[in-house]
């Protein structure tokens, strides 16, 4: 058992959600169980509607379920509030919007250093990591930009490094490339393919796209809020 | 971790929170302008009201000195009786006066801070022209020292080149000698009498007796008010002396260089005097004690500062706290995604209460431009106040700098708009991050 923990990095177990009440209640999610292992990456697909969104904010911590738990690196959050797992969040998570969700008001470097500075690091610590990821999300020479200056795949680069740069333990992302050309879709999606090869990251991310599903073998298929899934433990 | 790096981490953030505020405020730089004129018209308002009270504090302080409310005069900075006089009736004129006046002024006069004394008899009886007699309250004085009081007020620097005050009336009383007399000009009026008509004092002396002195009228002087004009006479001492028939006389008026003196002086007379004069017991008594008026004026200003302060602070609170809900309205996805990432809703919120004390430091900053404007244009418009109720004459308008206040209202003012940034963790914990990551 503690060895699973170990390598289990999040896990729904028997998780529904609603929305709405009495006659309009629609029923999201229903009684999903899923694990993710550290290392490991999925992708969710399915129809619209059919709560891939739903299933990564409860993986995410950023909304709350209904009935079952959600277990993030061991710790049952299912008795805390949402203010209450920020830290949770801060620590272990990494999320990569559709719409790219910068803060307009800071520079690419700026968005970038935030969860490191809300984690409390020193400066030396935050500007090397800073530079490494934006490094790797080639965008050194646009670090001082601010994002109503940068283009949506660029936007969306600063994103990921954002959601890199603290290491988390597992780096959500819904529907990445939906807000993008299909070319600069096609880079994004090479991009986050290439850093789970080269940083061995936690991935787990929904799309529409086919050519996802021909890189990433571990799939989840969701239909009407229930899962199914290709290879019951991956 | 060490203490050091948790409390740099803590500054870090703020410094991290503070950039977005102030870059926020700059990108939305109407709404701020806006926002900051609001509060900056509350505290030059604030500021204005304070310079306004502070002058008329200092005027009515300085007017109370130098010409008094009432028949008794200017009051000096401190007024010396006998204690028996303020507690008991006399049985006859003079019972309590200051038998050896000098020697006591004397004394007083070597304190450094006193500028000089004077003599002042009280005393009341009869004026007749032949025709008609009316009563008067009468002051027996040394005219060159009350022109000296007056020369006091003409030299107080904060209202130099304001208001003066003219000193000939006790020039021509001191030129015409122990037999002149200055009167109120509705007496005057009331006797028919000009400068050079003859008249007749009639009043009882110490011994009981009725006694008349002839006096030849010198020239006019304004009763303080209106209502004591008709009954104000103003005598040398000498010349009550001789009418009341005795060497004392009723108090030592104590005039000091500076009337932020007044209360230790106060303490320095009382030890010179208390072992004078044996059996004899001295009251030393502080302008403001003998102005019963300062203090319930003071109130009411006090309450209208306050009353004014509360509405002030009420619109910069109003106006301030619907900017920030707007703000937080507007930026409901930015405000999403960093409680996303996993800033907690105290952060978030933190990040709008400093901007709200940024707003309120520009506000004060403003404000103080304001004010400054407004203050140098009042004080160089020659601008006039009718006179207060009962005073004969008007004022001119000033308004002085009440540095000692500014901080307060600063602090005012700062406190109002960064408790309406506060508020908006009422609005932050309510914002869904799901939602607020749809929220176009
Ligand atoms: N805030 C909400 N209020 C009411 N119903 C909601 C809400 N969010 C989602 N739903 C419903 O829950 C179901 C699952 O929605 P979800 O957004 O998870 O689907 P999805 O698979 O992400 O769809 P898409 O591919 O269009 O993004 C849908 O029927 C949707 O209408
Ligand atoms: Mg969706």
């Amino acid at each position: 058992m503690p060895c699973i923990v170990n390598s289990v990095v999040a896990q729904l177990v028997d998780v529904s959600k609603y929305y709405g009440s009495g006659e309009g209640r629609i029923k999201a999610l229903d009684n999903v169980s899923i694990s993710v292992r550290r290392g490991d990456s999925a992708v969710l697909v399915g129809p619209s509607g059919s709560g891939k969104s739903t299933l990564l904010h409860l993986l995410g911590c950023i909304d709350k379920q209904d009935e079952g738990s959600v277990i993030i690196d061991g710790i049952d959050t299912s008795s805390k509030g949402l203010d209450e797992l920020a830290p949770l969040r801060l620590d272990k998570i990494g999320f990569v919007f559709q719409s790219f969700n910068l803060i307009p008001v800071l520079t690419a470097y700026e968005n970038i250093e935030l969860p490191l500075l809300f984690r409390g690091y020193d400066q030396g610590y935050i500007k090397h990591r800073v530079n490494e990821v934006l490094e790797m999300v080639h965008l050194q020479d646009r670090m001082h930009h601010y994002p109503r200056h940068m283009s949506g795949g660029q936007q969306q680069r600063v994103a990921i490094a954002r959601a890199l740069v603290g290491n988390p333990a597992l780096i959500l992302a819904d529907e990445p490339t939906a807000n993008l050309d299909s070319r600069t879709g096609a880079d994004i999606l090479e991009l986050l393919l290439y850093l789970k090869q080269k940083d061995s990251i936690t991935l787990v991310l929904s799309s529409h796209d086919s050519v996802v599903l021909e890189r990433i073998s571990n799939v989840i298929h969701i239909m009407d809020g229930r899962v199914s899934i290709d290879s019951p433990v991956f | 971790m060490p203490g050091a790096i948790v409390l740099t981490a803590f500054i870090m953030n703020i410094v991290k929170l503070a950039t977005i505020s102030l870059r926020n405020l700059f990108r939305n730089s109407r709404r701020t302008l806006i926002t900051v004129l609001v509060s900056a018209a509350g505290f030059a308002a604030l500021a204005i009201l304070a310079g306004y009270m502070d002058f008329s504090f200092y005027g009515l302080r300085e007017l109370t000195v130098c010409k008094g409310f009432t028949a008794g005069g200017g009051t000096g900075h401190i007024q010396v009786f006998r204690s028996e006089s303020l507690k008991k009736e006399e049985l006859f004129p003079m019972q309590y006066g200051i038998e050896d006046s000098e020697k006591i002024r004397a004394d007083i006069e070597s304190i450094d801070e006193v500028s000089f004394t004077m003599p002042r008899i009280e005393f009341n009886g009869l004026i007749s022209n032949g025709d008609k007699s009316i009563s008067f309250m009468g002051l027996g004085v040394d005219p060159e020292k009350e022109a000296g009081l007056i020369q006091y007020w003409n030299s107080l620097e904060k209202m130099a080149g304001k208001t003066k005050m003219s000193d000939a009336a006790y020039r021509q009383l001191e030129k015409a000698g122990p037999y002149g007399v200055l009167l109120g000009q509705q007496m005057a009026k009331a006797l028919s009498a000009e400068v050079g008509t003859n008249l007749m004092l009639m009043s009882t002396t110490v011994d009981g007796a009725v006694n008349v002195v002839d006096v030849t009228v010198a020239g006019f002087i304004r009763g303080a008010m209106k209502s004591i004009d008709r009954h104000y006479l103003v005598a040398p001492l000498e010349t009550a002396m001789i009418l009341l028939q005795t060497d004392r006389v009723s108090k030592i008026v104590v005039v000091l260089k500076r009337t932020e003196d007044t209360s230790p002086v106060s303490g320095l007379v009382e030890a010179k005097i208390s072992g004078h004069g044996g059996k004899v017991f001295f009251s030393v008594i502080p302008w403001e004690k003998l102005a019963e008026y300062y203090y319930s004026v003071r109130d009411v200003y006090n309450i209208i500062f306050s009353f004014t302060g509360i509405i002030v602070v009420a619109i910069v609170f109003l106006s301030c706290t619907n900017t920030m809900l707007m703000a937080t309205m507007e930026r409901v996805k930015e405000i999403g995604t960093l409680k996303a990432i996993g800033v907690s809703n105290v952060w978030v919120s933190m990040m709008f209460l400093l901007e709200g004390f940024f707003i309120g430091l520009l506000s004060v900053a403003g404000g103080l431009v304001f004010k400054y404007v407004f203050s140098v244009t009042i004080n160089n418009s020659g601008f006039k106040m009718p006179p207060p109720p009962g005073m004969s004459s008007s004022y001119l308008l000033k308004i002085f700098s009440a540095v000692e206040f500014l901080p307060w209202i600063a602090l005012l003012i700062i406190f109002s708009t960064t408790l309406s940034g506060l508020l908006t963790l009422l609005k932050i914990r309510k914002i869904s991050i799901v939602d607020s990551l749809t929220h176009v």
